[in-house]
């Protein structure tokens, strides 16, 4: 969270001096270090992250020629349904389902973090499934979710609900999404029970003292003590949701993107669409980096919010 | 709920038969707190548990009991009986002499050819189904079909393709295998400079390193594609996946360096005091202290390298190479499921990622801890 602050100097206003020849040395070694990074930056981010915003303003099918068209491709994406339909489709995803996600790992650390025996088998139980790889655990849910012999349907239907139609009906995709993104929601898990280790026991121990109940001191004293987490957890998910790809696409099984009715048609879903299916390569660039601005503009609001709900300890 | 762990504190201690009650009444409030305790975390951890057992399950099912409505929680199979020298699938049949159970020969257009196998020259023929009632129907047991592994595992995602699982297997290996490399090599040295370097400069380039990881894959992806398949000419290849991974990313130097900065600068300093160069401090010094954080790291490449699907799927196009991932997507793709093999597959995709769990919990843990929270 810090990350700005990290460094050990202020690094703004730089200030511009003649370098003494020790620093020059320490320049060179220090380059040679960075070697790596420093090409890596150059050929792998800094290059394609110009060339993008440069084919963002030209139609472009990767064999013609660059043709310059202007805020054209920005213009098209506003009057396109498909991307409003992406979008909502996306901030469904980022308003209900990392909320949702937060909620449900916190509640699990607690259960988790109780004392009682037998507590690191149920962690490793609680965390297995994030490690399934993503295109399996889709799959598996896939099959979880089948209307024939899906078990969710059966167990459902123990306690008398009649299960919908998960794959095929548009309003219970994105729910079923949401709930395999829950199954493998360990990660965050394991950082909000690292979390909750770290509330410091003699401050539970006084508010117990002065008679606050279990919900009173979760409220008032666990949940103030790990609301950087929480912020950390809102940040990664929300940044992490925005870019949400390889199970929409795998989720739609031998149907077209998007199905059922575009309702997985996600904004990266409908971004790779144009660029590798459509090769609308200009148009797609547009669409990265209205992308990129949405996510920017998103974190630093957070940041932003966060001031008033996150309690820094020291 | 008969016993009730009679763990009193010491008699010395209670003296009156009242605190000894309060005692007792204690007690009997932490086992049923503690039971209660169990029950939750249980319960909710069904929904953990049974989808991964439910892969498990279905992997070893039968053709036969894949599709059975409503879903058995167990594998079933038809029970089997050697007539002749062949394996037949055992059946009941309503026969006009009564219920028996014979051999199925085959089953044609909803004729069945039975054997009995008391008397293997007894061949008959029945309509499997007369209006609403079943006149043949298999008899099922419990078993696991350990087939579907190697059945799985021998075809390709789909019938035309000259590969298989075992070759999508391999090529997810070769290519976690040389990320696991390049990712090492590349970021130690970029993240000891910025964790023990002093030089001017390196406070703004580490305030890049951060930002790029605010940086969406979409912006650079149309770019890099281009750059890979039609300036490279890298099309179909693993190169596009394996090269960046040996020029250092922004999440391995963050985790690296954090921990660089914890090895005492003053063992640095009595290096460089005598005369050991920067390059020999990074190698023989800080380098082997710092192998459990290299240990997460290549856990975490393997594993990032082991799930990435969107660099396969945008890199490789000809079947013999494609990794799991894809591979699986792909069998997925089909219009008819085998779904037992399906879950085989998926199974045998995860395996490998659960041995590295149960090997290296600690470290798996740690990073996780170490990439999640603040400094």
């Amino acid at each position: 969270m810090d990350e700005l602050r990290m460094t050990d100097q202020k690094i703004w206003p730089p200030r511009f001096r003649k370098w003494s020849r020790r620093e020059r040395d320490n320049f060179k070694i220090g380059m040679l270090f960075l070697l790596p990074w420093t090409i890596g930056f150059l050929v792998f981010t800094l290059y394609p992250m110009l060339a993008s915003l440069v084919y963002s303003f030209a139609v472009y099918h990767a064999r013609q020629p660059l043709e310059w068209v202007g805020l054209k491709n920005y213009i098209d994406l506003f009057q396109d349904d498909l991307f409003w339909t992406a979008l909502y489709n996306t901030l469904y995803m980022v308003v209900i389902g990392v909320p949702l996600t937060l909620l449900a790992s916190f509640f699990c650390a607690i259960l988790l973090n109780l004392k009682v025996r037998g507590q690191a088998f149920y962690r490793v139980v609680y965390f297995l499934p994030s490690i399934v790889p993503t295109v399996a655990s889709t799959i598996l849910w896939l099959w979880i979710l089948n209307p024939q012999a899906g078990i969710l349907n059966t167990v459902l239907g123990y306690i008398g609900i009649h299960g919908p139609n998960w794959m095929s009906n548009p309003a219970w995709s994105k729910p079923g999404l949401i709930m395999l993104g829950l199954w493998g929601m360990g990660n965050t898990i394991i950082i909000y029970l690292s979390g909750l280790q770290d509330v410091s026991v003699s401050l539970l121990e006084a508010a117990e003292l002065d008679g606050a109940n279990w919900w009173q001191r979760l409220w008032h004293v666990t949940v103030p003590m790990v609301s950087p987490i929480t912020l950390f957890n809102l940040i990664t998910g929300v940044i992490a949701m925005f870019q949400y790809f390889a199970q929409a696409y795998v989720f739609r099984g031998f149907q077209n993107l998007g199905y059922p009715l575009n309702s997985t048609l996600f904004y990266s879903v409908l971004l790779y669409q144009n660029a590798f299916q459509w090769l609308k390569m200009g148009y797609a660039s547009a669409m990265a980096w209205v992308l990129f601005i949405i996510i920017l503009v998103c974190t630093l609001l957070l940041l932003k919010i966060s001031d008033k709900f996150t309690y820094y300890a020291g | 709920m008969t016993t009730i762990p009679a763990q009193y504190p010491d008699p010395r201690l209670t003296q009156t038969e009242e605190s000894r009650q309060r005692a007792r009444r204690k007690n009997v409030r932490n086992f049923f707190k503690s039971l209660f305790s169990h029950a939750l975390i249980s319960f909710f951890g069904l929904f953990f548990l049974v989808p991964f057992l439910w892969m498990l399950i279905t992997a070893f099912k039968s053709n036969e009991d894949v599709f059975h409505t409503p879903p058995r929680w167990l594998p079933y199979d038809n029970v089997r009986v050697e007539v002749n020298g062949q394996e037949l699938p055992l059946y009941n049949v309503i026969t006009p002499q009564g219920e028996k159970q014979l051999a199925a020969v085959k089953i044609v257009e909803g004729v069945g050819t039975f054997v009995d196998p008391q008397h293997p020259d007894r061949v008959v023929e029945y309509e499997i189904q007369q209006g609403e009632t079943k006149i043949a129907t298999p008899v099922m047991h419990v078993s696991f079909r350990w087939q579907n592994f190697p059945d799985a595992m021998n075809r390709a995602s789909r019938p035309s393709v000259d590969a298989s699982f075992w070759v999508y297997f391999k090529n997810s290996l070769i290519i976690a295998f040389f990320t696991i490399v390049g990712t090492l090599l590349s970021n130690a040295p970029v993240a000891y400079a910025f964790a023990r370097l002093k030089f001017p400069g390196r406070d703004i380039l580490f305030v890049i390193v951060l930002a790029t990881m605010m940086l969406p894959y979409q912006v650079t992806m149309i770019p890099l594609y281009l750059f890979f398949n039609n300036f490279l000419h890298w099309g179909d290849t693993f190169l596009p996946i394996i090269v960046p991974a040996f020029f250092a990313n922004a999440y391995d130097v963050f985790l690296l360096r954090q921990f660089f900065r914890t090895i005492p600068e003053e063992m640095c300093d009595a290096a460089r005091v005598d005369g050991a160069s920067e390059w020999q401090i990074f190698t023989q010094l800080v380098i082997p202290l710092s192998v459990p954080v290299l240990a997460t790291v290549t856990v975490f490449t393997f594993l990032w390298a082991w799930n990435d699907f969107t660099g396969p799927l945008l890199f490789l196009t000809s079947p013999k190479n494609f990794t799991m991932a894809l591979g699986l997507q792909d069998f997925q793709s089909q219009r008819t499921l085998v779904w037992n093999q399906l879950m085989a597959a998926a199974t045998v995709f995860t395996i490998p990622i659960v041995v590295a769990f149960f090997f290296a919990q600690k470290t798996f843990i740690q990073g996780i801890k170490l990439t999640g929270s603040k400094e």
